[in-house]
């Protein structure tokens, strides 16, 4: 007789952390049944949800580790595949642990991600350690953390139903963040506006009340426009700005050179719609600032998120139900590798390597001597892999050459180093250029914890075992570890729950998180500081996260965008995703969403594509300083003239290609996906 | 004792265990036991209680031991458990079971059985009365906000004389009038709202409290027997000792029915309302609601979710030709029509498909109303047993 069992878990995609419960007919996952009790998503999915379960059982799972010989892979046992693995990290850090750094997964349990970190503090010595938060929400961690103390999202999810107004900018909710689009909805029904500011007319501001079309990389403009109109027409709350925050003067004298008309030619929107948003915005009782990688994915994404905070204090939007500054994060657990230090500059829980007396602590508790001192980023550590200062890079669970910008430097740097590792469960594009691939336990095949973006820490349960061959992440970890010959006691783990009481030692925002508390629908906001913290998502109630506990209001100019469009490459890229996908190597091998989308495509203006004769599905060559591709056109309306835009899922036609490595945001490091100079032409018939 | 079609009882189990832990004395429980034990049926589908008491999870059980899992009721059981047993139990075409079901859950499968994607001399259906049932989380934030009781301490919700009843682990209960909850779009799902089966009489056999009066009051079960089926099965179960019987008062009768035709009533009154003006044209209904579903985002969780779309290659995901083109949000609205022409005839309000929508369509009202016009004309009602045949396979005979 069939067996059948529903497991409860949290989605993998986006950082909403939706709940849903996988079939398990006879030991093995064969469907997702909506799991109505989860207070995220109370049941509902969006198409990644119903189906991105579909390639656990893939044929294509990486079985057995790899090793390349001659520039072909062969089997190994892991025995050999960890040994070499462990003799070539131990030799490169033993010579200087700076030439040595670590990829972690924001895909990954939290569990997995402290290991990750771990592995490179403790067994190397390396302060190197990243995650795709810095080509993604790395100016929110930054930004918010410069304004307000803390770089998360300053309210709940579900705090959104209460506003009176919704200021979305650069965030296609509907799309990018579907369950979150669904509470914009729900605050639509209780009668809120909703207002988008965007270059592409998307599904998000389809469901809006007003809709400001602007152009790609003018967000501090349109800001500070808004709050010069605001200020003129004393909107501003005297209060807030009084009580609780520093810096509104310095500020001011900015905001005030930026007239409307100057704004309107900067930003290509109209007069009228800005005010009208200024004014809205201004004069609600609870506005709230919805914002996606549309602020963060420039080379001043720091100053796009930290003009969302001015326009917040401004107003005295932050600290209340229904208002606040709501970054929508990525991937579902960025929020997590962010929070497990996955950070050259911070330890677990925010704590500072920059601080010697943290730093003391944690080579303490460790018993290790790392330096007080940064780390390299994601971006910096591929860029050492080019210019040869780094040697040996190990990546658990990322894809930088497909969403890194630039993709043939990004192939020329791994191919710089003298071993590539990478940790996954399929032959993605950069596990092809790998020297060794561990294959690694998905989702579905493992306990631990997501973070959403509402910081809520929430526990997946185990549904099937991993496919015969594949390891769990900190397993692997802890084998290479101790070949790396880091004394047992320091790093051995009977279960993912012990790594978390780890993490509870080291971090006070999560030492109130027992299971007990933990695993249960609701499970647990941080920061949740002992067993009986009530653990409320709304942060800045009555005083910042800064030791000072107040606002900084932060002078911003307009820089706009590194590389403008010139003669030879007339338009603007920018990048995006669709509904169906999160980047490739999951979604691209489920039936179901590949039928959906298949490959990319390059959305042009309707007026443009007439301009250079192309049609609807004809496929056109787009190319920059940097690279070409083919790839299929779009025609539509729903993109401003002179802008393009190319889905960043399709390796085949990838849109990093194109996009700039070099124009980088000094503040946070984020290159700019968002806007590079391209042009698109026909292809010449043969 | 000859126990037939049509014939009424108040029953409860005689297994201690069970009667302790059942519902209204463990009817359903001891004969889920009772068929497993005697092999009569291979598993029997019922639901449990998943991370906590909101949270009714579907569930196969096998071992007439671990039956007593399922004794007691669970708040918020929303789901169809009909599309459990086509999509993961292939429709027990190799296996008989017995199932716990709400009306609902009864009609959509006797329109499954129909279709023959339920093998119906494989299944028994033990129907439980259902006043209509409420989402879990919303629920929660009600109980919460209105009844101001930790949700964590509600052992039961109770719908009687227009009030839900809320009763707590203390003895405490509070109740509001139902009618106003749903006016503040609290309360029942809006389905159930206007749901027009209460008591599963298209089951086997249906059980439920209504009409329980007397000394055996919330200590037994009414039970009605509405099949041959059924009644040997009763017949079998209190013949081996396992269920004991009383006939019921008159006036316990006469009360099940009052509530039945009251509940019945305050269905009609909201499908009324909900179609309004409308004459159930498709078009002028699709138009209706064509703002609503401008905010669909293609998820197909309402074809996952629908217990009545069934088919193995989906005319929605189809290439050659491309009906619904990939990869667009919207859908385009043939998405919606395609759907609801190839099944509407069978729609049995079951509410899924509104239930799982993250665009909060209400898919469900539009097929309802499309769905009441096919009655309308055809005479054809989804989810009875009838000897019509199914609208749209064949032209009304016309001798």
């Amino acid at each position: 007789m069939v067996k059948i069992r529903y497991v409860p878990t949290i989605c993998p995609y986006c950082g909403i952390g939706c709940g849903l419960n996988f079939v398990v007919k006879d030991d093995k996952i064969v469907g997702v049944e909506p799991y109505k009790r989860h207070p995220v998503n109370e049941g509902k999915l969006c198409p990644k949800g119903n189906f991105g379960y579909e390639f656990i059982n893939r044929e294509d799972r990486l079985t057995s580790p790899l090793i390349k010989e001659n520039g072909e892979f062969r089997e190994a046992s892991w025995d050999e595949a960890l040994d070499l693995v462990a003799k070539k990290l131990k030799e490169v850090s033993d010579e200087d642990p700076n030439k040595v750094g670590f990829y972690a997964c924001a895909r990954s349990p939290n569990e997995n991600i402290y290991i990750t970190q771990k592995l490179a503090r403790v067994a190397c010595g390396t302060q190197n350690i990243d995650h795709c938060a810095r080509i993604c929400h790395g100016p929110t961690v930054e930004g918010l953390a410069t304004a307000f103390g803390s770089g998360a999202m300053t309210n709940g999810f579900d705090s959104i139903k209460k506003a009176d107004v919704i200021f979305c900018i650069g965030s296609n909710s509907m799309e990018a963040h579907p369950l979150f689009g669904r509470k914009i909805i729900q605050a639509k029904q209780n009668g809120a506006k909703l207002i988008v500011a965007d270059p592409r007319y998307t599904p998000t501001a389809k469901l809006a009340d007003d809709y400001i079309e602007f152009k790609t990389g003018t967000d501090v403009a349109l800001l500070n426009g808004m709050m010069k109109i605001i200020i003129d027409n004393d909107l501003q709350d005297d209060e807030f700005i009084e009580k609780r925050t520093k810096g509104y003067q310095e500020m001011k004298e900015v905001v005030m050179k930026y007239d409307i008309e100057k704004v309107s030619e900067i930003t290509e929107a109209s007069v009228e719609e800005i005010t009208k948003a200024a004014l809205d915005y201004g004069k609600a009782d609870k506005a709230a600032i919805v914002y996606s990688l549309g602020i963060t994915e420039h080379s001043h994404g720091v100053d796009n998120v930290m003009s969302c905070a001015n326009l917040a204090m401004l107003t005295g939007n932050i600290g209340k139900e229904g208002a606040g500054v709501n970054p929508l994060r990525g991937q579902n657990n960025v929020q997590g590798a962010c929070d497990m230090g996955a950070l050259p500059s911070d330890y677990v829980g925010y704590r500072k390597v920059e601080d010697q007396e943290t730093t003391d602590w944690f080579n303490e508790y460790y018993g290790v001597n790392l330096p007080a001192k940064n780390g390299l980023t994601l971006v910096e550590m591929m860029n050492a892999a080019y210019n040869g200062d780094l040697k040996v890079l190990y990546i658990h669970g990322e894809d930088p050459v497909l969403s890194d910008a630039d993709i043939h430097h990004t192939k020329k740097a791994l191919a710089n180093l003298e071993m590539l590792i990478v940790q996954d469960l399929f032959m993605t594009d950069t596990a092809k250029c790998a020297d060794v691939i561990l294959p690694a336990a998905g989702w579905g095949e493992q306990e631990g914890t997501f973070t959403n973006g509402e910081r809520r820490v929430q526990c997946l349960h185990k549904a099937q075992e991993p496919p015969k061959g594949a390891k769990l992440d900190w397993e692997i970890m802890n084998e290479i570890a101790v070949r790396m010959g880091v004394p047992k006691e320091k790093f051995s783990y009977e279960s993912s729950e012990e790594i978390f009481d780890e993490i509870r030692e080291c971090a006070p925002i999560f030492a109130g998180m027992n299971r007990e508390r933990l695993d249960t629908p609701e499970a647990l906001h941080w920061p949740c500081l002992s067993v009986d913290d009530p653990c409320q998502p709304l942060m800045h109630k009555d005083k910042f996260a800064h030791s000072h506990g107040f606002g900084l209001f932060q002078a911003l100019e307009h820089l706009g965008p590194v590389e403008l469009p010139d003669e030879e490459y007339p338009l603007i890229l920018t990048t995006t995703r669709v509904l169906f996908h999160y980047h490739a190597a999951m979604t691209r091998r489920c039936e179901t969403l590949d039928n959906e989308v298949k490959t990319g495509f390059i959305e042009i203006n309707s007026e443009d594509a007439k301009e250079l004769g192309i049609i609807n599905n004809e496929i056109v060559k787009a190319s920059s300083k940097r690279g070409e591709i083919e790839i299929s056109a779009r025609i539509t309306d729903d993109i401003k003239k002179g802008i393009v835009n190319i889905p960043m899922h399709f390796s085949e036609c990838a849109a990093n290609m194109l996009t700039n490595s070099d124009s980088f945001d000094p503040k946070s490091k984020m290159v700019e996906l968002k806007a590079c100079a391209v042009k698109v032409e026909k292809i010449p018939e043969v | 004792m000859a126990i037939k079609e049509g014939d009424m009882y108040y029953a409860y189990s005689k297994n201690p265990e069970i009667k302790e832990n059942g519902e209204y004395g463990g009817v359903v429980t001891t004969i889920m036991k009772y068929l497993l034990k005697n092999h009569i049926v291979d598993g029997v589908v019922v639901v449990e209680e998943g991370m906590d008491l909101y949270d009714a999870v579907p569930s196969l059980i096998t071992d007439p031991e671990d039956v007593i899992r399922s004794a007691g009721s669970i708040h918020c059981g929303t789901m169809n458990l009909a599309k459990f047993i086509s999509k993961y139990l292939d429709g027990c075409r190799d296996m008989k079971i017995a199932l716990t079901c709400k009306p609902c859950e009864s009609m959509t499968i006797v329109e499954l059985i129909k279709k023959g994607k339920i093998i119906g001399d494989n299944i028994i259906m033990i129907g439980v009365n259902c006043g209509g049932t409420l989402s879990p989380i919303k629920t929660m934030q009600m109980i919460k906000e209105v009844y101001e009781i930790d949700p964590k301490n509600v052992v039961k919700e109770e719908i009687s004389k227009g009030k839900l009843i809320i009763k707590t682990i203390d003895g405490d209960r509070k109740s509001f009038s139902i009618k106003k909850l749903e006016e503040e779009g609290k309360g029942r799902r809006e389905n159930c709202q206007r749901c027009e089966l209460k008591i599963p009489s298209n089951a086997d056999i249906a059980v439920g409290n209504w009409g329980v009066v007397g000394h055996l009051a919330g200590k037994a079960s009414f039970v009605e027997v509405f099949s041959n089926k059924g009644a040997k099965i009763l017949e079998k179960v209190i013949k081996d000792d396992f269920i004991e019987i009383e006939k019921p008062n008159k006036e316990g009768i006469a009360i099940r029915e009052k509530i039945n035709k009251s509940m019945l009533e305050l269905g009609k009154k909201s499908k009324k309302k909900l179609i309004g003006d409308l004459t159930g044209d498709i078009i002028e209904a699709f138009h209706a609601y064509e703002d609503e579903f401008s905010r669909c985002m293609k998820c197909y969780g309402c074809r996952e979710a629908c217990p009545l779309c069934y088919c193995d290659d989906c005319s929605l995901e189809s290439e050659g030709p491309e009906w619904v083109p990939g990869g667009y949000t919207p859908a385009a609205p043939f998405f919606h029509l395609t759907r609801m022409v190839h099944m509407v005839d069978a729609c049995t309000n079951c509410g899924q498909c509104s239930e799982v929508c993250p665009s909060e369509i209400d898919v469900a009202g539009l097929w309802s109303i499309v769905n009441n016009k096919v009655s309308e004309e055809y005479g054809y009602y989804s989810g009875f047993k009838t000897s019509k045949p199914i609208p749209f396979t064949q032209y009304p005979h016309k001798k």
